[in-house]
Order: structure tokens, then sequence, then C-alpha cells
């Protein structure tokens, strides 16, 4: 202190700062609740008889498990493509001046908005109570599928169609969000430079509408792949189904399930990162402000401030 | 003064969806899958109160905590006719488990309440203390016994349905080979048609395709889409659902494995009370009562049969 004050008489110049960083006492308080609680809660799971870790340890790697886990992964892929393929088709068709085109688009993703997915899969498993022989053909022409039903349609396809037919319809209203939050002036300048529909739409808008698509997507895959332990009512071989032959016959019931649990909480955080880099991706040049990463909001927890 | 209206008109829609929910909850008289041409089907608790009162000696064996409550809990899964079914209010679960279980609840001095539950969930319920009974077709065996106690009450076998017209030809469990069979999640069909397809692949035939089901309606509707070529279940209950079915499926191949039913305890409780109540039922005709009405009379377990954890496989 008398340091700085000799060189303020001496030079007549500021001394320096004894900057002292902005206390924040509620951040630690908050901090130290949450953790108490969390580790009460912790110990009470661990300790828990019920839960019979041993039992899950057991089961998280056996071999039903694992091949439920790929028959899980698989489903989710393909239905999601599927999905997103006739979900982009049908917003884009919702879009067309025609009115049948856009009136059949509505009613698709009315009834299979509008219907429980689970009622859609019992009915594709049993679609040979409907229509025992499938004659797929074009019209006064050649016939291009012929036979019997439940040998057309497997269980697996089953599964696929049902979980894969109900995402298109809501992914057809996501991806219509997604062009209805680009601005009408750029299809207008794209039209004032000759471009035509198919053009605009593959070049200028569905670009752009990628960014508002994304988020929502990620939720409908992470949503579809709980979804696809639905198909274990139709005996579609996947986790849910796989866990379920196993303790119908041993009783643990919920060791299994919490082993069902943990993989499906794996399979999920996986598809956070996944989804983190394409919305970075995707949301390149959009925003100014840079969202500060994680170190720096830990250290400033600790009460360090940006500008060191 | 637009948004009181919007408000109210809102408020009106809701009223009216509300009141048809209402309306058509009132009316109960449309028929549940299981019909009702079962044999007096309104009067199911006519078989029941035939019991009598409690019984002061089987009173005394009811464990504690199980006469303190005053009610017991018993769980069935309501998709097997006749044992155990929804009757044709909609929510109740009647059958001949139900009746027995009313009956043998009423000699013990308590009140039996039958909820509805999934079949592989039943077991593990007992064991967390969830259900104070499993009344449920429940096949005796070694295996389930290492997790509750049984007091065995019927003698049924496991019989082979299919379609009508079209359906597979067997002419026993050896025969299924190659050939997809329905069965309920759980079930001791579950597990036999499984060894059975290890059989049938270690002799270089192919292996059955078992489907197991949540529940026996699931089943039996992969049977009559195609899914699968046969339904396999308990005897009673497929000879019950043929007659039902109104010529859709008819029975095939001989019956498997006579095996005993058992009344599913927690373990170490009150298989001995369950037990005694029984015998007390057996004495005064209930039991026999019980059975005739239902038609199940050629499952009656012989007197020497009836004892605890008596699985033969």
């Amino acid at each position: 202190m008398a340091t700085s004050e000799q060189t303020d008489r001496q030079t007549g110049r500021p001394g320096e700062i004894e900057a002292v960083p902005v206390r924040h006492p509620g951040r630690w308080i908050a901090a130290a609740i949450i953790v108490v609680v969390a580790a009460s809660i912790i110990r009470s799971i661990v300790t828990a008889k019920g839960f019979q870790w041993s039992v899950v340890g057991h089961y998280l790697f056996d071999s039903r498990i694992l091949h439920g886990v790929l028959a899980t992964i698989w489903l989710t892929v393909l239905a999601m493509l599927i999905g997103i393929l006739l979900g982009v088709v049908l917003a884009i068709m919702r879009q067309s001046p025609n009115p049948i085109v856009s009136g059949a688009s509505w009613l698709y993703i009315w009834f299979f908005r509008g219907t429980p997915l689970l009622v859609q899969l019992l009915f594709w498993y049993n679609l040979a109570s409907l229509f025992p022989v499938i004659n797929l053909g074009v019209p006064f022409g050649p016939t291009i599928v012929h036979g019997n039903a439940n040998t057309i349609v497997t269980t697996f396809l089953a599964a696929l169609l049902g979980l894969g037919l109900n995402e298109g319809a809501y992914m057809a209203e996501i991806v219509r969000a997604g062009f209805l939050s680009v601005p009408e002036g750029q299809t207008e300048a794209a039209q004032s430079l000759g471009m035509s529909r198919l053009q605009i739409m593959r070049l200028i808008v569905l670009p752009q509408a990628m960014r508002v698509i994304i988020p929502p997507t990620g939720n409908e895959t992470i949503s579809m792949l709980k979804n696809t332990s639905l198909a274990s009512v139709i005996t579609y071989v996947e986790l849910l189904y796989a866990a379920q032959e196993i303790y119908s016959t041993n009783f643990k019931t919920i060791p299994l399930l919490i082993v069902v649990s943990i993989w499906y909480l794996v399979m999920t955080s996986v598809l956070y990162v996944g989804q983190y880099f394409i919305e970075r991706r995707y949301g390149r040049g959009f925003t100014r402000a840079e969202r500060a990463t994680m170190r720096a909001r830990w250290l400033a927890l600790g009460g360090a401030s940006k500008q060191q | 003064m637009d948004t009181w209206r919007k408000a109210l008109l809102g408020a009106l829609t809701l009223a009216c969806v509300v009141a048809l929910a209402a309306c058509g909850s009132s009316s109960s008289s449309t028929t549940s899958s299981a019909s009702s041409s079962t044999p007096a089907s309104t009067s199911t608790t006519t078989a029941a109160s035939a019991g009598g009162g409690a019984n002061a000696a089987v009173a005394k064996l009811v464990p504690a905590a199980l006469k303190s409550k005053g009610t017991i809990t018993v769980a069935a899964d309501a998709s097997y006719a006749p044992n155990e079914f929804i009757g044709s209010d909609g929510h109740t679960v009647v059958g001949m488990d139900a009746d027995l279980s009313k009956a043998l609840a009423q000699v013990m001095g308590l009140k039996a309440n039958v909820v509805n539950a999934t079949f592989d969930t039943i077991i593990p319920g007992l064991a967390s203390g969830k259900y104070d009974m499993g009344a449920s077709s429940f096949t005796d065996t070694k295996e389930r016994e290492k997790t509750v106690d049984f007091v065995d009450y019927f003698i049924a076998g496991e019989s082979f349905i299919t379609k009508a017209s079209g359906g597979a030809t067997i002419s026993s469990i050896a025969d299924i080979c190659g050939k997809s069979v329905a069965v309920e999640k759980g079930t001791t069909e579950e597990t036999d048609a499984g060894t059975q397809s290890k059989k049938c692949t270690s002799s270089g035939k192919p292996a059955v395709k078992v489907l197991s089901f949540a529940d026996q309606n699931a089943a039996n509707l992969a049977l009559s889409s195609g899914r699968a070529d046969l339904g396999f279940l308990d005897s009673p209950i497929a000879e019950y659902q043929v007659k039902q079915s109104g010529g859709q499926f008819k029975l095939v191949g001989s019956s498997y494995a006579n095996a005993p039913y058992g009344l599913a305890l927690p373990k170490g409780s009150s298989a001995p009370a369950v037990l005694a109540a029984l015998k007390v039922l057996m004495q005064n005709g209930t039991y026999s009562s019980i059975l005739s009405h239902w038609g199940l009379t050629s499952g009656a377990i012989p007197a020497a049969q009836v004892k605890i954890n008596g699985a033969v496989s």
C-alpha cells in the first residue's frame, strides 16, 4: 500500500489497482446443495438391494443383449433414413401448388400422426388378416410383387414399415417448419434469377432450412431409438425383447431392465455427440455471438474472468 | 369480449367431449371377446359364495401381516378364458381362478381383490410383495419353485391349436420342427417349445420358430393372421377358445405333459394357510362346483396330489 502511495506522489500516475474478482457466493451454495443431493441419491441407488448390481454386471455384455443392441441400432438407422426421406418428399409435396398433391401429403400426415405407433405396428405385423395375398403392380401392367403377406412382410419389415412410415409423417412437419424459417426474400431472389422450383428447393431453400431442421431431427432420432422398443410387442428381437426373454425365465426383472436402460443411455449419448457436430457445421455463419466454451464457464465458477 | 367468447367455446367443446365419453362407458351391455356364452356367466358369485364363512382352524394359519391387511391381492393374466378373463362389465377379472381365489379368501377370513397383470410380471410381483397370490394357471415347475411356493390345485396339459382350414397338421410336439409357434411370454409352453427346438436342431431338423407375445390375445391374433402356424397353450384354455372361436380354430395333435397348476405364493409365507383352505373347499364341495361351473371337471386334482410344491418337472 505504501509503495503505491509513494508512486502516486512521485510520478502523479495512478498506482496498480488491487483488482479482486467478483465473488459469486450464490454459485458456490447452489453447487454445494446439488452435490450433496446427488451424492445421497447415488448412494441410495448403489446400496439398494432390489437393483442387484451383480446380476446387472453379469448380463450387461450377454451375447443376447448385445445382439439386441445391434438390432436396435440397425432398426433405428434404417427407420430414420426412411422417415427423413419420406418427410422431405412429403414436405415438398405440401408446398406444391397442385391441390391434389398437397392434399395427398396432408392426408398421409393426418393418418400416420393420428393413430398410435403401437397400433400401426400391430397392423403391419398382422397385415395378413387384412390382405392374405399381396399383389403389387402397375395397373393393367406387370406385377412387381406377388405373394403371401406373411412371407413378404417379415417381422423386421413390419417393424421397419411401422416405425419408418410413422416417422415420415412427423419429419414432414419438421422439414416444413424448416422451409417456413427461410425468409421469403430468398425464394423471390432465386425466382428473379430464373431458377426452377426444383433448383430453388435444392440449392437455396433446403440448405438454409437445414439449420432449423437438425435439432428437432436429432430429437426424433433419439426418440426413434426408444420407440424401437415397441417392436418387442411384435416379437422383433431388439434390446427390450432380448431382455424380456431372459427375465421371463429367471424372474430377475429389475436388473435386466437396468441393463436395458444402461444400453439405451449409452446409445443416446453417442447420438448427442453426433448431433453437436452436425449442428455446428450447419450453424456456420449464422450467429455472431460465440457461446462461452465449457472450459471458460468452469473457470468463471471459480471467479476467473474472460480477459485473462 | 372476443377472448371471453373463445374461452367459452373451448370450455363448451371440452364439456361435450367429456359428456360423450361418459355416455359411452355407462352402457354395460357390450360383450367382451370372451363372450357371454359361458354357463351362467352373470352369476359368477354363486359358486364362490357357496363356500360358506371363515374357517377358524384355517384362519389361525394365515400370516399376521395378511390378516391385518384383511384383503389378499390376487394377480391373474386375464387373457386366458375360462380360467381368467375380463367379464362383460369390461374390467372385472372372472373365471375359474378368480372364483377359486375368492372362495379360498373367504375360508381364510379375508377378502380377495383379483387384479389383471401381465403373466410374466406376476412371479416377480409376488417376490417383491406387490401381490399376495398368483392365480393364473401357473404350472408348478421346479424352476419356478425357486422363487415362489405353489399350492397345487388343478391338473392340465398343453395343447396345440391351429387355423380350422389350412392349418398345420401335427400329431404331437415332436412334429413342430420348422414350424412357427405362438406362445405367451413366460409360460411353460414357451420353455417347452424352446426345448423341442433344441431337440429338432440336434437331430438335423430345422428349429422351431417360437414367437413369444405379451398375452394370449396377441398370440391368438398372430395365429389367425397366419403369422404363426400353431398356437401352444394350456389344454383347458385351448378347448374353450376353440369352442369360442366359432369355427376359426381347431385342436390339433395330442396334448403334452400333464402337470399340476399351482397357486403361486411368496416363499415361506401363506402356503400352509392356502393349502388348508383348499382342503376345506374340496371337503364341502365348493371346489367341484366351481370346476363344473366352468366345465373344467376333467382337470380336478386328485386328493393325493393336493400339496405344496409338488412339481413333477
